[in-house]
């Protein structure tokens, strides 16, 4: 099979390759899922050998030319149909790099847990639909993976939560609207040329049917990468589920497909004018997403809601810059894209082995890790740096392109943009000193010690990659460039920014967060209530008290709405089935006892039917003459 | 022509048949059983075997002539195989799974021989050439469907299976005015005969009133989610095999294949079918009693499915088309599994149950994937027909409709969510229940499992109701 597979890899077979990466890590699935726990060595080789056999094809996709495949199917143009090019190409191989990593880490994460299997399971599967949603060239064979999706999400989320299965429905029902308004926009947009195929669709205007079209293809996007109002879900998962769940899908693969689907429908289903109202619409969703998530993961006290906040809040910048529908703003949002993922993995798996450690991700149970963790805190601090925009890593250049769009949009958009950038510095100040500085806390801590060494390998390669991406950021941005050659011309985005004074104020901003940071920790003497000047502050206390209290969350007011609506419906259905249960009957029965007393025996009252009909024959008869 | 055996096969095989079942069961119950399923088994075969000569393009005809210029005779073109093929593989199971559900009851005789019945009714039904005797199936299949709501011989029981007798048998006297008054106009009962003739809106509208009170749809549904007080395999049968079926059948072989309709009838009839798919999902998110939630649920499809065929897009249709088949396969799986969770928890009110999966983990594993594919997510079957019908609905005249069934859609979600949470997830209420006997569980286990294949091999559905829909409609 290794060497059947390989030459059919060397000889870039474009459609040998895309079965290989749909339907090997299916079948690898259910075999993780058979194998017996007790082989726990089996399953994770399966979910090893599945991810590198992807990763392998991965790379020969991304080196294979442009490539279309097609195959009947389900009759009315819904073919079978994929196409490799430059875009999918560099998606799914970002999408198997993370999957490797990912795969790696829980291994080590999910050894005697209960659920490995499953986990497996899913994972594998997953990453089968994503691949089969990039590479997809039919509007109907894309949704079918997409959606497929949602039973991944579903199954990953009931994984030893068979008790408290909230957090499921919510995300599946949240993902599942979601997706059905991407149903909606398909159709919509197919409508409109007739044709079901991806490459045969470029340049619609987004106007009379085609801005239904566009808005329900973008709502679709944003509620797989997670941006507001599909968000809610997020945090609550960052709780419940199996931790490798979240670099893998929210962290990482949600994000690319999502944005995958963004930058392709903002920029070649439609066209979208910069500046136009749409434009703007977009820009605003990205900037109420950076300013109310940034916000909320400010005061949070766990590890991994704080970072499922700041993760929704990055989605934010993203959108800020797919939606300027700017060649810079582009090219700023895919470069984010990547280099979000790369922290944000590298956070959240940095949270697991502290969680595997100490059996927590309370802060205020946590302390001082630095000293017994230091691969971990390091690679912890890096990733922070990154995440927060300092000169010379990784998210600052990406962060720095997205500034450039909003400013040229215009100067509410920056501004909001580089107010998020102070939010998230705060919050990371916070959890990082917190967790890793100062005197050594934990619930356990004679046990302390380092992560197994197949947990620290992933975050420590992603660490390195927020270093690389920013220090050398041409190597991703020559891999990014050519993929949008026709919209962005000749134009090198590497290098450093080219505005002297966005990267002062971008400073200034780290600046204001490290001091607010000192006033807190100064005033309150604990690293953990330094932002807590800001959230007791007069107004905002009782705003984020509701918040806390969830009269924030979309999906809190969608279960309101749900509720009364099905009330009104029941009522409807109660009264429907009352006229035939009860007044039918009752109509029934008095006519029928009416027309008993009409036939009582008595031989006069005959005689009187018996004329009064004569009588009225009589005059029908003669009034039909 | 050649073949004509087959139809009289499939037809009276089950419609005579069920009469010996009794008898045999006086002296071997167990040879009752299996004759039953054998029975609508051959069914299921002989339609698949006139599959071939009706995608031919010349489809099996038999025709007798009657004094007074009558014609009877059947007629086994795409529509009619695909729909005796859909009910007979479905109505196959729940025979199967009745063996171990109606196991410990009094009656099984009359069941078995109801239950055949009433396939056989089904199966005549869709071959007719003929109004009158679509009429007389269809009441054959009324008076099968009493006596079986009312299995269990209650007093309230019995008041039910009145009431669904009633209303289904009051809209198909009005439906048979309707069929009256075609005959007025066009001189013939005879379908192929009058094919291509516009009717009179009087007669759209009482045989819209017979379709309507057959397929349960608002305001004539009412007796649907009562009938969940038979016993599941019934249940089962009404909802995903024949009765509801019916009514959809025939709307599509009238009003999609013989007669041209006033356009109006594109706007009028999804918007009754979108209403109906709404409220009857508001309903189902407050009922409390599982067979009634999957009744709700029931009815609401059957809005997606009328929605497909009458939006006047090819698309669409075959959607519908395709809707039927799906949903039959996952409804049928969701009321054994209801059935199975009744059996072993003696409730039917969700709020009492809790936790079942770790008790039943085939039924929970089963009941998902029918729900998914109930609700229209990949890889499951339920995706390709909902995406049809919602792109027919976006593409027909009226784009908004497919707006409305995007909300019934995500409602559909939420309510099969949440019976599916409520009993098979959270604290374990009935820790010593076991799962079901071995026919059950394996019935279900199909009905999923077919589900999740209907939707992987697409090809092979969709190309039947592509063929059908693009002859139907290039006539």
């Amino acid at each position: 099979m290794i060497s059947g597979l390989s030459s059919l890899i060397t000889s870039g077979n474009g459609a040998g390759l895309i079965w290989i990466m749909i339907v090997i890590p299916v079948i690898l699935a259910f075999l993780a899922l058979i194998i017996p726990k007790t082989a726990y060595s089996g399953r994770a080789t399966v979910l090893v050998l599945a991810t590198v056999i992807n990763f392998i094809a991965a790379i020969a996709i991304f080196c294979t030319k442009e490539t279309t495949m097609l195959m009947p199917w389900a009759g009315f143009e819904m073919n079978l149909a994929f196409r490799i090019y430059s875009f999918s190409g560099f998606t799914v191989l970002l999408i198997a790099v993370f999957a490797l990593l990912v795969a790696i880490y829980s291994i080590a994460f999910m050894r005697n847990r209960n659920g490995s299997g499953q986990f497996f399971f899913y994972f594998l599967l997953t990453v089968a639909l994503a691949n089969g949603a990039v590479l997809a060239n039919n509007f109907v064979v894309m949704l079918f993976f997409w959606e497929g999706l949602l039973v991944t999400l579903f199954g990953f989320l009931l994984i030893n939560q068979h008790s408290k299965p909230k957090t499921a429905v919510k995300a599946l029902i949240i993902s599942g609207i979601a997706d059905l308004l991407l149903m909606l926009g398909i159709a919509f947009t197919v409508f409109q040329t007739g044709s079901l195929s991806m490459d045969a669709i470029s340049g619609l205007s987004v106007s009379g049917m085609g801005l239904f079209g566009y808005l329900c293809l973008m709502l679709g996007a944003l509620g797989k990468a997670g941006a507001m109002p599909f968000h809610s879900w997020i945090p609550d998962a960052a709780q419940d589920a199996p931790l490798p769940f979240m670099p893998f899908l929210p962290g990482s693969l949600e994000k690319f497909l999502g944005i995958y689907l963004m930058v392709r429908v903002s920029y070649e289903f439609y066209q979208l004018v910069p500046a136009s109202g749409m434009s703007i619409a977009v820009m605003i969703i990205g900037a109420v997403t950076i300013l109310l998530a940034g916000a909320m993961a400010l005061i949070q006290k766990d590890m991994k809601r704080l970072l499922a906040y700041q993760e929704i809040s990055q989605v934010g910048f993203i959108v800020l810059g797919v939606g300027t529908a700017l060649p810079v703003g582009l090219i700023g949002a895919v470069f984010h894209m990547l280099n979000h993922a790369t922290y944000k993995s590298c956070l959240f798996m940095t949270a697991g082995s502290v969680e595997y450690r100490t059996g927590t991700t309370d802060m205020s149970k946590l302390g001082g890790l630095m000293k017994v963790m230091p691969v971990t805190g390091i690679c912890f601090v890096i990733a922070s740096l990154a995440i927060c925009g300092v000169p010379g890593f990784s998210g600052f250049f990406s962060k720095e392109l997205i500034f450039d769009a909003a400013l040229e949009t215009n100067w509410i958009f920056y501004a909001i943009a580089v107010f998020g950038v102070f939010l998230i510095a705060a919050s990371f100040l916070k959890m990082g000193q917190a967790v890793f500085f100062g005197k050594v806390k934990a619930p356990n801590v004679s046990m302390l010690k380092e992560a197994p060494p197949a947990m620290q390998l992933p975050v420590v390669i992603l660490a390195i990659g927020c270093i690389v991406f920013g220090v050398c950021n041409f190597i991703p941005l020559h891999l990014i460039q050519p993929i949008f050659g026709s919209i962005i011309g000749n134009h090198d985005f590497s290098g450093w920014p080219h505005s002297a004074t966005l990267v002062i104020i971008s400073c200034v901003i780290l600046l204001i967060a490290v001091l607010n940071h000192i006033y807190g920790y100064k005033k309150t003497g604990a690293a953990l209530s330094a932002v807590d000047h800001i959230h007791y502050a007069p107004v905002l206390h009782s705003i984020y008290n509701g918040a806390e209290k969830r009269y924030t969350d979309p999906y809190s007011w969608l279960m309101v709405v749900v509720k009364i609506y099905s009330y009104i419906c029941f009522g409807i259905d109660r009264a429907i089935n009352w006229f035939y249960d009860v007044l039918l009957v009752k109509i029934v029965s008095f006519v029928s006892s009416r027309l008993r007393m009409a036939n009582n025996g008595s031989p006069s009252r005959y005689m009187v039917w018996s004329f009064s009909g004569i009588a009225f024959i009589i005059m029908l008869f003669i009034a039909l003459m | 022509m050649e073949g004509q055996g087959i139809i009289f096969v499939c037809i009276f095989v089950p419609l005579i048949g069920a009469f010996l079942l009794p008898i045999v069961g006086r002296v071997m119950p167990r040879l009752r059983n299996i004759l039953a399923l054998l029975f609508v088994i051959t069914a299921f075969v002989t339609a698949v075997i006139a599959l071939p000569q009706a995608l031919s393009g010349t489809p099996i005809l038999w025709q007798m002539k009657l004094p007074l210029g009558f014609t009877m005779g059947f007629f086994a073109d795409g529509l009619a195989v695909f729909m005796a093929m859909t009910s007979s593989l479905v109505a196959s199971i729940i025979v199967f799974y009745s063996f171990g559900y109606i196991e410990h009851y009094p009656n099984q005789n009359e069941y078995y021989m109801m239950v055949v019945l009433f396939i056989g009714s089904m199966m005549g039904l869709v071959y007719s050439t003929n109004l009158l005797l679509i009429y007389l199936f269809w009441e054959i299949s009324a008076i099968c469907c009493w006596r079986l709501i009312g299995f269990y011989r209650g007093k309230d029981i019995v008041l039910r299976a009145d009431k669904a007798f009633l209303m289904t048998v009051g809209g198909a006297l009005l439906m048979l005015i309707g069929f009256i008054s075609v005959y007025m106009q066009t001189g013939t009962f005879n379908l192929l005969e009058m094919q291509g003739n516009t009717i009179t809106t009087a007669a759209m509208v009482l045989i819209l009133f017979g379709i309507l009170s057959k397929s349960a749809t608002l305001p004539l549904h009412t007796w649907l989610p009562d009938a969940g007080v038979a016993p599941s395999p019934v249940t089962s049968l009404l909802h995903a095999a024949v009765l509801v079926k019916i009514g959809v059948y025939v709307f599509a072989r009238l009003f999609l294949v013989n007669f041209q309709l006033d356009p109006v009838w594109d706007t009028v009839v999804p918007v009754i079918a979108g209403v109906s798919a709404l409220v009857s999902a508001g309903a189902a998110m407050v009922e409390t009693d599982i067979k009634r939630i999957i009744a709700y649920s029931t009815i609401s499809q059957l809005g997606f499915i009328f929605l497909g065929l009458s939006c006047g897009t090819m698309v669409g249709a075959a959607g519908g088309l395709l809707y039927i088949l799906m949903h039959s396969l996952a409804k049928g799986g969701l009321f054994l599994c209801a059935g199975i969770v009744e059996h072993s928890t003696h409730t039917k009110d969700i709020n009492k149950m809790g936790g079942l999966a770790k008790r039943l983990p085939i039924t929970a594993v089963a009941f998902a994937l029918c729900a998914f594919s109930v609700m229209g997510i990949p890889p499951f079957g339920g995706f390709f027909a909902k995406y049809m019908v919602i792109y027919g609905a976006a593409t027909s005249a009226s784009p908004w409709l497919a707006v409305m069934f995007i909300i019934g859609a995500v409602m559909t979600i939420i309510y099969l969510l949440r019976v599916f949470i409520k009993v098979f997830f959270g604290e374990l209420t009935h820790p010593d229940i076991k799962e079901g006997s071995w026919e059950m569980v394996s019935s279900v286990a199909i009905l999923g499992v077919l589900s999740l294949l209907g939707g992987i091999f697409i090809n092979l559905p969709s190309y039947v109701t592509t063929f059908i829909i693009e002859s139907l409609l290039n006539l």
